[in-house]
C-alpha cells in the first residue's frame, strides 16, 4: 500500500514541476482582513495596503513613506495655497476608459459622501476651496488656508473612475458638488465588476472571511506585475499563519510571532523585518486642573506627574535597550522621539534616554517623593506587539526605583475607551505616523487637547505646552519643506526634553514566506503584492 | 449525653432532652466516625489523594518561607532572566530549578504562589457558596409551599446557564481581582449546594426526630439549622470536596482567558496562559510545570472527594 502510495506521488511530481502556471500564483495570509473593498470607506492599514493593488493614487508613499508619483507625473505649489498637479498621459482604467482630470475631481468628490465610515478620508480633501481641470492632464486644487501635506494625503485617496459610476459631469463645489450623479455605496464595490481602478492588479473575486482574489489588470499603464494571480487569505490567529505557512497552505504571511521566528527560519522559510513608523509610548497624566484626582495614584495628594522631575525619572528608570532585547527578542529599536530617522521631521542619532535607575532614585527624593508613590499603568493586551508583557516590564523597572507600579491591561476595546475617559494616570499605547512625517505625531500626541480645532487629538495624556503648540502649528502651516521639517524637529527636541510623553521604542513589522521570495519591508507595515519578488527566477 | 449535642444545648432546655438526631443517635455514635475513617483508609489511592492535598495545602500556606523568590514582588523581578531554562541560574544567585517565564519570574516560585491563589481562591469561594447555599436550600425545603417553588426556580435558571459564561460577565464588569473572581465563584456555585441540601433536607424533614423537634416548640431557626441541617452534612461534603476541584479549574480558565486575577499576581491558569505563546516554540516549561501543579492538585482532589463520596453514601454501603 505504502509503495503504491509512493509510485502514485512519483507519478505526480513531473506534473507539480512542470506547470509554470502555478509558479505565478501566490497566496497570502493577512493579519487582518481589510474592513470593506471600498478604497475610500475606512483609514485602516489593511484597507489601503488593498486599495493600493486595485486603485492608485495621484501621488503614493514608498517604503519610506516619502511621497512618490503615481497618477500624476509630477506636482508643485503654484503658490502657498495652489497646488498643481500633471498627470500621466495614456492612462487606462481596467476597463479600457481613459483616465483624465475628470476622475480625479470626482474622486475629490465622492470621499465625503461615504457613508458609515468608521475612519473617514475627509481630511485629506477638506478645507478645498475649488478643484480644476485647466486641460485633461492638469488638476489645480486651492485650500482656504496653507496646507503643506496636500500631497501627502492625496496619497491616501484612490482615483476612481467618474465615467463607470456615472459622474462624467462633475463640478467641484465646497460642501457639495455639482453633477456627481449617485455615488457608488460601499458595498458595491464587493462586485468585481464594479471596482474599477488603474492598478496593477483588478478584483477577481471577494468572498469575505473567506478570501480575496487579485487578477492582472491587462490594460495597466506600467510593467505587469510578476503573479498572474493573488489570493489573500484572512487569518487572524497567529498560531494558525505560522501553521498555514510551514504546510505550504500559503507562500507568505504578515507579523509572524516572534518567539516563532526560529521554528520558521528552522523549517527553511524566510523572515524580511523592518522598522514601522509605530512608536511605542507613555503618557503620563498632566492636567492642570488643581481638583483632578489622578486615578490610581496613591501614597500621595499631589499629581506627581505635573513635576518634570517626575516625569524624567519615570523615563530614566526605563531600560529601553532590555525591553527591545529580552521582551522584543531584539526586535524592535529603543526611541528617543516619536518617529524614527529617517522619515520627516525626524532629527538624526536623536539621544535615547539613558537607563540610570539611580539617578532616577535622585530625582524622585528631590521632587519630594523619597518614598515613592504608588500608580497603575493602564495597557491594552491585544493590540500592540507584546504589549502586555512591556507594561509589566515597566512596572517592574518603576516599581525598583520606588514607583509601586500595578499593571492594568485589558482588551484594546475596552482599553482605548477607558483611555478616552482618562481613567488612567498613566498607560502605555502606540501611534503609528500615517503621513510618515512628524506633524502627525506631534499633533496627535502632544500638541494641547483642543478637540474644537483639532488639534492633540490623542494626547489623553493631556500635557499642554505653549512653544511646542506654535512650533507645531506654525509647522503644520508651512509649506516650504526645509522650514518645515526645522520647525518639527525643534518642537520634537523641545518636548522630549520636556518629557512631555515617554517614547519607549519602534515597533519592527516582520513578514515571513517561503523561500526564493523577497519583500522589501515597509514602514506603513502594507503588504504589497507587486512587491514581493521571486529571487533567481 | 451523645457527642454531637452541646453543653449549651443541654443548659437552655434541662429538664426535657431534645430528641437526638437520627443519624448521630446510635449508641455507637463514637464507632461511626472512626468506621468512616476505617472505611476511607481502605482506599490507598484516596490516601495518596489526601497526602499530596495536605502537602500541597502546607506548602501554600507557607509559601513565603519555601519559594525561592517573591514572584508578586516587581523590584524582586529583572527582565534580564527572562525564559530562561529549566536549571539556568537568575542574576540574583538563584537556580531556577523551573526555568522562567517571560518577565523573569522563577517558574518554582510562581507556581508555589500561584498554587497558593488557586487553592485559596477555591476554598474560600466554597465555603461561603456552600454556607449560602445549605442555607438556603435547607430553608427552602423547611418552609415548603411557595416559598421553595420561588427559590427553587431561582436555582434552576441559575443552573441552567453554564457556569463559565456566568463568571466571565460577572468578571467583565466588576474588572481584576481575587476578591473579584472568589465573589464570582460564590454567584456561580450556591445553587449546586441549594439544590443537593434541599433534596436530603425533604428527605430528612419528616422523619421523627424533626417532630419531636417541632413537638417541643423548639424555635423554627433552632429546629432548622441545628437539627435538619447537621442531618444533611453527609452529601454536602462530598459535593463541597468536588467543587473545590471544580472551582480551581473555574478559577484557572478565567485567568487562562484574561479576566480574574491581576497579571502582576499570576495564578496557575495565568501562568498557563502567558506560556501558551511559546508552547510551539519549545519553551514548554512556562505553561507546562503549571498545568502538571494543576493537574496534580485537582487529581489529589477529586480522589478524596470520590472517596468521601463512597464512604458517606449509605446507599452504596455493603
Amino acid at each position: 500500500m505504502k509503495r503504491l502510495c509512493l509510485i502514485g506521488l512519483a507519478g505526480l511530481l513531473p506534473l507539480a514541476f512542470s506547470a509554470p502556471a502555478s509558479a505565478q500564483e501566490l497566496k497570502i495570509g493577512l493579519a487582518s482582513e481589510p474592513t470593506s473593498m471600498d478604497p475610500h470607506f475606512h483609514n485602516l492599514g489593511p484597507n489601503n495596503a488593498m486599495r493600493r493593488h486595485i486603485f492608485e493614487g495621484l501621488v503614493a508613499q514608498d517604503a519610506e513613506q516619502k511621497v512618490q508619483p503615481e497618477l500624476a507625473a509630477s506636482w508643485r505649489a503654484l503658490d502657498d495655497t495652489t497646488w498643481e498637479f500633471k498627470l500621466r498621459p495614456g492612462v487606462k482604467f481596467s476597463n479600457g476608459i481613459e483616465f483624465s482630470a475628470k476622475d480625479v475631481i470626482y474622486t475629490i468628490c465622492r470621499v465625503p459622501t461615504v457613508e458609515n465610515s468608521p475612519s473617514s478620508f475627509t481630511f485629506a480633501v477638506r478645507n478645498f476651496t475649488s478643484v480644476e481641470a485647466p486641460d485633461p492632464q492638469t488638476v489645480v486644487i486651492k485650500t482656504g488656508t496653507p496646507l503643506p501635506l496636500v500631497p501627502n494625503n492625496l496619497a491616501t485617496i484612490g482615483i476612481l473612475s467618474a465615467q463607470a459610476n456615472g459622474g462624467e459631469n462633475v463640478k467641484y463645489r465646497a460642501g457639495g458638488c455639482e453633477g456627481l450623479g449617485t455615488p457608488p455605496k460601499s458595498a458595491d464595490f464587493n462586485d468585481p465588476a464594479k471596482a474599477i481602478g488603474t492598478g496593477p492588479y483588478k478584483l477577481a473575486n471577494y468572498t469575505r472571511g473567506t478570501s480575496i482574489i487579485l487578477e492582472r489588470n491587462e490594460s495597466y499603464r506600467g510593467r505587469a506585475p510578476h503573479w498572474a494571480k493573488v489570493t489573500f487569505r484572512p487569518m487572524s490567529s497567529q498560531g494558525a499563519r505560522v501553521a498555514g505557512l510551514l504546510a505550504g497552505d500559503v507562500d507568505f504571511i504578515e507579523n509572524p510571532p516572534i518567539q516563532d521566528f526560529e521554528r520558521i527560519k528552522n523549517a527553511g522559510f524566510q523572515i524580511a523585518e523592518g522598522l514601522s513608523n509605530r512608536i511605542i509610548y507613555i503618557h503620563l497624566d498632566q492636567f492642570q486642573d488643581p481638583n483632578w484626582k489622578t486615578p490610581g495614584v496613591k501614597g500621595t495628594d499631589k499629581n506627581p506627574f505635573l513635576d518634570k522631575r517626575v516625569r524624567e525619572a519615570v523615563s530614566k528608570a526605563i531600560n529601553r535597550q532590555a525591553i527591545v532585547d529580552r521582551i522584543m527578542g531584539g526586535h524592535a529599536k529603543a526611541a528617543g522621539e516619536l518617529l524614527p530617522y529617517p522619515l520627516f521631521g525626524a532629527t538624526k542619532d536623536f539621544p535615547i534616554e539613558k537607563y540610570d535607575p539611580e539617578a532616577a532614585k535622585k530625582l524622585l527624593a528631590e521632587a519630594g517623593y523619597p518614598n515613592g508613590f504608588e500608580v497603575t499603568l493602564g495597557s491594552p493586551n491585544d493590540r500592540y506587539i507584546n504589549d502586555e508583557k512591556i507594561a509589566q516590564a515597566v512596572a517592574q523597572m518603576l516599581t525598583r526605583v520606588g514607583i509601586k507600579t500595578n499593571v492594568d491591561a485589558m482588551t484594546a476595546s475596552t482599553f482605548f475607551t477607558r483611555r478616552n475617559k482618562f481613567e488612567f494616570s498613566m498607560y502605555l499605547a502606540g501611534w503609528g505616523a500615517d503621513s510618515g512625517e512628524m506633524s502627525n505625531s506631534m499633533n496627535s500626541l502632544v500638541v494641547t487637547l483642543q478637540p474644537d480645532k483639532g488639534l492633540g487629538p490623542t494626547n489623553r495624556g493631556r500635557y499642554s505646552n505653549k512653544r511646542v503648540d506654535e512650533l507645531v502649528v506654525k509647522a503644520m502651516a508651512t509649506v516650504d519643506d526645509a522650514a518645515r521639517e526645522r520647525l518639527l524637529q525643534e518642537a520634537s527636541k523641545l518636548a522630549m526634553s520636556d518629557y512631555g510623553i515617554i517614547p519607549l521604542h519602534f515597533e519592527v513589522t516582520p513578514w515571513a514566506f517561503k523561500k526564493g521570495l523577497s519583500y522589501r519591508p515597509r514602514v506603513d507595515q502594507y503588504t504589497l503584492a507587486t512587491e514581493i519578488t521571486q529571487v533567481g527566477s | 449525653m451523645a457527642d454531637y449535642v452541646r453543653a449549651d444545648e443541654v443548659a437552655i432546655a434541662p429538664e426535657i432532652p431534645e430528641p437526638l438526631p437520627a443519624t448521630v443517635s446510635s449508641d455507637r455514635g463514637e464507632s461511626l466516625l472512626r468506621r468512616h475513617i476505617d472505611e476511607f483508609l481502605k482506599s490507598p489511592g484516596a490516601v495518596a489523594g489526601l497526602t499530596v492535598l495536605i502537602a500541597l495545602a502546607l506548602i501554600a500556606v507557607f509559601a513565603p518561607a519555601i519559594a525561592p523568590q517573591n514572584p508578586y514582588d516587581l523590584s524582586k523581578l529583572d527582565i534580564m532572566d527572562n525564559v530562561l531554562k529549566p536549571g539556568e541560574r537568575l542574576g540574583s544567585g538563584i537556580t531556577a530549578f523551573l526555568g522562567t517565564d517571560d518577565q523573569g519570574r522563577d517558574m518554582l516560585s510562581a507556581i508555589i504562589y500561584g498554587l497558593r491563589i488557586s487553592l485559596a481562591v477555591g476554598a474560600i469561594s466554597v465555603v461561603i457558596a456552600c454556607a449560602i447555599g445549605a442555607s438556603v436550600g435547607v430553608l427552602a425545603a423547611y418552609a415548603g409551599g411557595r416559598v421553595e417553588s420561588v427559590v427553587m426556580r431561582i436555582v434552576d435558571l441559575q443552573l441552567s446557564f453554564p457556569a463559565i459564561l456566568v463568571a466571565l460577565v460577572l468578571l467583565a464588569v466588576f474588572g481584576r481581582g481575587v476578591d473579584k473572581v472568589v465573589i464570582a465563584l460564590v454567584i456561580v456555585q450556591w445553587a449546586y449546594y441549594a439544590r443537593t441540601v434541599r433534596g436530603s433536607a425533604l428527605v430528612e424533614k419528616r422523619r421523627e426526630y424533626i417532630e419531636a423537634a417541632r413537638c417541643l416548640a423548639l424555635p423554627k431557626s433552632r429546629v432548622v439549622f441545628r437539627h435538619l441541617l447537621p442531618n444533611c452534612l453527609p452529601p454536602l461534603i462530598v459535593v463541597a470536596t468536588v467543587q473545590v476541584a471544580h472551582a480551581i479549574a473555574l478559577e484557572s480558565t478565567l485567568s487562562f482567558l484574561g479576566v480574574g486575577v491581576p497579571v502582576t499576581e499570576p495564578s496557575l491558569g495565568m501562568l498557563i496562559a502567558h506560556g501558551y505563546n511559546y508552547l510551539l516554540s519549545g519553551k514548554y516549561w512556562i505553561s507546562t510545570f503549571p498545568g502538571v501543579a494543576l493537574v496534580i492538585a485537582i487529581v489529589a482532589i477529586n480522589l478524596v472527594g470520590d472517596r468521601l463520596r463512597d464512604v458517606l453514601n449509605p446507599r452504596l454501603a455493603r
